[in-house]
């Protein structure tokens, strides 16, 4: 899995593009901690390109999520394709990492 | 007997790179399998990488064992099945709950108590009409079994 990090103003984009499984998932922990140890303090993981995720990826993401809101920030997640939707709903987790159909919506609001 | 219309095996050492190889030999299963409905073949895809990965992350070796991840998928007449063995384990202790606890219905509640090995055992449960898991020899064997419109 490969990860992206672009500074989009507003927010901070993290791409992940690939499979989110127990390989990528602390992968995803660094790339975020990164981010959030640099100051960003809202994020967006674009998951446009994510085929797939596990619980191990839903994990991080949950783990991601958690150092974030520590941090003074949050994370969003945006750009969900079928199968990640499935795990979402499948765990009852897309209502504390509710989708948004875009990055660029994801923090419209605030 | 049931025909088997599609079939792919796998036996690795249980790491992360069995886990990379077994996405791909789903990926070709479905390419031989395509008429089985993307729904079936997403679930399918997800608990088998879900039991896979909890053999990887939570195997133990017998002592003198190098623990092995075997995989066999077919695809039958109304019926995708996945074979996972975890070879040279330790046997189970205690046998998985495969059904788990429910998740939370407080949003602050799901978020602490996330427990990704649970979590991912209650998916496995829900993504699959049976599943089974039983000691055969020095072998640890998950079945998981799905119903599906396939090859009907």
């Amino acid at each position: 899995m490969e990860f992206t990090t672009q500074d989009k103003g507003r927010y901070t984009e993290v791409s992940a593009s690939g499979r989110l499984n127990m390989v990528a998932a602390p992968k995803l922990r660094e790339v975020i901690n990164e981010v959030v140890s640099g100051g960003g303090k809202r994020i967006v993981v674009n998951l446009a390109d994510t085929s797939f995720m596990d619980s191990s990826g839903l994990g991080a993401l949950i783990g991601c999520l958690k150092l974030a809101r520590q941090s003074g920030g949050d994370l969003r997640i945006a750009a969900v394709q079928p199968q990640v939707n499935m795990v979402l709903e499948l765990t009852s987790m897309h209502r504390v990492l509710t989708p948004h159909a875009t990055p660029e919506e994801a923090f419209l609001n605030d | 007997m049931t025909d088997i219309l599609a079939r792919r095996t796998l036996e690795k050492p249980a790491g992360e790179q069995a886990i990379e190889d077994l996405h791909g030999i789903l990926d070709q299963l479905w390419l031989d399998a395509a008429f089985v409905p993307a729904l079936d073949q997403m679930a399918f895809t997800t608990a088998v990488i879900e039991a896979a990965s909890n053999v990887v992350q939570h195997g133990v070796p017998e002592a003198g064992c190098d623990l092995l991840l075997g995989v066999d998928l077919t695809v039958a007449t109304g019926r995708l099945r996945a074979v996972i063995s975890e070879i040279g384990a330790a046997p189970l202790d205690p046998v998985p709950d495969l059904d788990g606890p429910p998740p939370a219905s407080d949003p602050d509640a799901l978020l602490e108590d996330y427990d990704e090995s649970g979590r991912g055992l209650s998916m496995i449960r829900a993504l699959v009409t049976t599943v089974t898991v039983e000691r055969q020899g020095d072998t640890n064997v998950w079945v998981l079994s799905r119903d599906s419109g396939a090859g009907n």
